[in-house]
């Protein structure tokens, strides 16, 4: 026989050769009683051929909710499977626990492990699925906005000019102070570390053109685009998945008005007029970031501004604007997309604004790439 | 000081607000052990304020709030975390964490503060599933639920820890009259054949019938308790015509949309 006292519980535990088990209990079983009372039963009962058991509660003075739920997991067998249990000295009042939750109830009730999924041919197959219906999805999501926009243009009762408005200074004056941090210190950057490279060939003069060609081309319209992306991208997905969840889509549709001309297409028109804006801006800033960093080099002026002047042509601006206006596109449709594809529950909107972030800068790199590719072959 | 044995909550003198707004001013009242007590009134009159003073999510402007002998509002560090353990909560959503299943819903409150082992655990959370009547939704995510079983999974929660006193907002409200039945049977199966001591808001009359011992009633714009005794005395013999209204279902006079 095993006796253990601890914490004002005193438990004894005998289990015969013929598969006849006794658990006595003394004194208080309660929430830390009951801890190390289990750790000596899980010891000494399990892997014995125990064929009864004989718990005997008889000497507690003090039962509290945690005792009952281990007296509990005793008299259903879950310690001792092939055994029949009985708790013998237990108050009548405090036999209702054993009705709370039989061994039937809990082996119907209890979890079972998830089955695994299907092969990885089936998986593939599924996924291959999920890619179509997206695509199909998106074409139509595509089509809707092309053939909404004229009417949302140029019908004067159809525009939603106010919302736009709303849109363009939440997503474009709204991020004035950001974009002029980030593209200040981006032309701070690219003007050092061009200085100490072109330095080698005592070419330090080109680093305005560097500035120039770098922000315009590429750097202005990318930046923005990404910065535009985390800030109103996520908002976009953010707002319209909010509104899905709270059902306030379906109230549109109830009226008759259609989620796309009133909700997509003003952050579309909102992303298209504020990002080129916007672009031009961050390229200001940047070329001003380093023409700070000429002059501190020792360089005049008017000898920065002429090398300004002289490394791009009106091309340059046309490809730098026309890209961040296919960016400004890319990253209001995004957002709106998976704002309208948010299903139900705490993490949908959490997880529509992460896809919408993760989509846009993904489709804003290729699409750069791609204005890169076309612009080489062009020239 | 401690309240007499008898009395679980003890609320004296309670003032709340946000700002320069006062909501309720010196709001007195007991709730005795065992007892299924109601605050009711009509929408704006502060019930849910003085609930979530109650349990200590909105600090009073001034007031005491004493549950089974301990001051939550003054109470700080462990001492809190002590009494917070001796009641629990349904909200009126539910409230059920939505990424974890209800069985782990359940399980969590005894996961973060017992050092049960993990059998043990999941026995006593199925146990408090079955109480409720949901032991086959244990492994059910809370989205797959409907209201009426989302608010039960949210009792079973309230119970996981053991305590004597359920605080529960607006348990039939959004719900058809057959499920709205079958939480109060609940209610009043756990207060009297487990001895809880229930804290309701609510302003289901027929629920407040079935299951009140007694209620208090706070008045819109009143700022305080306008009565206070058994909803059928209250229905009845009301001294205050805003009650007898309550009661009664009559709108406050000029409420008609016809033209006089």
């Amino acid at each position: 026989m095993t006796t253990v006292t601890q914490n004002e519980l005193e438990t004894d535990v005998e289990v015969r050769p013929d598969g006849q088990a006794r658990v006595v209990l003394r004194g208080r079983l309660n929430e830390q009683t009951v801890v190390s009372c289990w750790d000596l039963l899980e010891k000494e009962l399990p892997g014995t051929k125990v064929e009864t058991l004989q718990v005997d509660v008889r000497g507690l003075s003090f039962c509290d909710a945690a005792g009952l739920i281990l007296l509990l997991y005793l008299n259903m067998g879950r310690m001792t499977p092939h055994a029949t249990v009985s708790v013998i000295g237990l108050k009548a009042d405090l036999e209702i626990i054993f009705h709370e939750l039989t061994l039937e109830d809990d082996e119907t009730f209890r979890p079972q492990p998830a089955i695994k999924s299907g092969s990885f041919v089936e998986k593939m197959g599924r996924r291959v699925r999920q890619i179509k219906e997206d695509f199909h999805d998106q074409m139509v999501f595509l089509g809707a906005i092309i053939a909404s926009l004229p009417a949302s243009i140029f019908h004067p009762k159809r525009s939603r000019w106010a919302e736009t408005r709303r849109v363009v200074e939440l997503a474009g004056a709204n991020a004035v102070p950001i974009v002029s941090l980030m593209s200040l210190l981006l032309g701070f950057i690219i003007a050092f570390e061009s200085a100490r490279r072109l330095a080698e060939f005592g070419a330090q003069l080109y680093v305005a053109n560097t500035i120039m060609v770098v922000m315009v081309r590429d750097m202005g319209p990318l930046m923005t685009a990404i910065l535009l992306a985390g800030r109103s991208g996520s908002s976009f997905a953010a707002e319209i998945g909010t509104m899905k969840v709270n059902e306030e889509l379906n109230a549109l549709k109830t009226f008759g008005l259609d989620s796309i001309p009133f909700l997509v297409i003003p952050r579309i028109l909102a992303g298209v007029f504020v990002t080129p804006l916007l672009t031009f801006y961050s390229i200001l800033m940047g070329v001003i970031g380093g023409v700070i960093v000429m002059l501190g080099l020792g360089f005049a002026l008017p000898l920065i501004l002429h090398q300004l002047a002289s490394s791009v042509h009106l091309n340059d601006l046309g490809a730098g604007f026309s890209k961040s206006a296919v960016f400004g596109v890319i990253v209001s449709a995004v957002g709106c997309w998976h704002g309208l594809r948010t299903q139900q529950g705490p993490s949908a909107v959490g997880l529509s604004t992460t896809r919408a972030v993760v989509t846009s800068l993904l489709l804003i790199i290729v699409a750069d790439a791609f204005f890169s590719a076309i612009s080489f072959l062009i020239k | 000081m401690n309240a007499p044995t008898d009395i679980a909550i003890s609320v004296k003198d309670l003032t709340v607000g946000y700002g320069d707004t006062v909501i309720l001013q010196n709001v007195n009242f007991q709730v005795r052990r065992g007892e299924v007590f109601v605050i009711l009134g009509a929408s704006g009159s502060g019930k849910s304020t003085l609930l979530k003073a109650m349990i200590g999510l909105y600090p009073p402007l001034s007031g005491d709030v004493w549950i089974e002998g301990g001051n939550l509002v003054a109470a700080q560090g462990k001492e809190r975390l002590a009494l917070l353990r001796k009641f629990g909560v349904m909200y009126q959503s539910g409230a059920l964490f939505g990424s974890i299943t209800v069985l782990e819903n359940v399980r969590l409150p005894l996961d973060e503060f017992t050092d049960l082992p993990d059998p043990l655990k999941e026995v006593a959370a199925l146990a408090r599933l079955k109480l409720v009547g949901l032991g086959a939704a244990a492994d059910k995510m809370p989205a797959e639920l409907s209201g009426g079983m989302q608010k039960r999974a949210a009792i079973a929660r309230a119970m996981a820890l053991d305590p004597r006193i359920l605080f529960l907002d607006e348990p039939s409200a959004g719900l058809d009259p057959i499920t709205s039945a079958g939480i109060d049977l609940l209610i009043t199966d756990l207060a009297h054949h487990f001895g809880f001591t229930f804290v309701i808001v609510s302003h289901e009359l027929p629920s407040i019938y079935a299951i009140a011992d007694r209620v208090v009633m706070l008045g819109p714009g009143t700022k305080g308790i306008i009565a206070e005794g058994k909803p059928d005395e209250l229905r009845d013999g009301a001294a205050d015509p805003r009650v007898r209204r309550f009661f009664n279902r009559q709108p406050d006079p000029g409420h008609s949309v016809k033209p006089s």
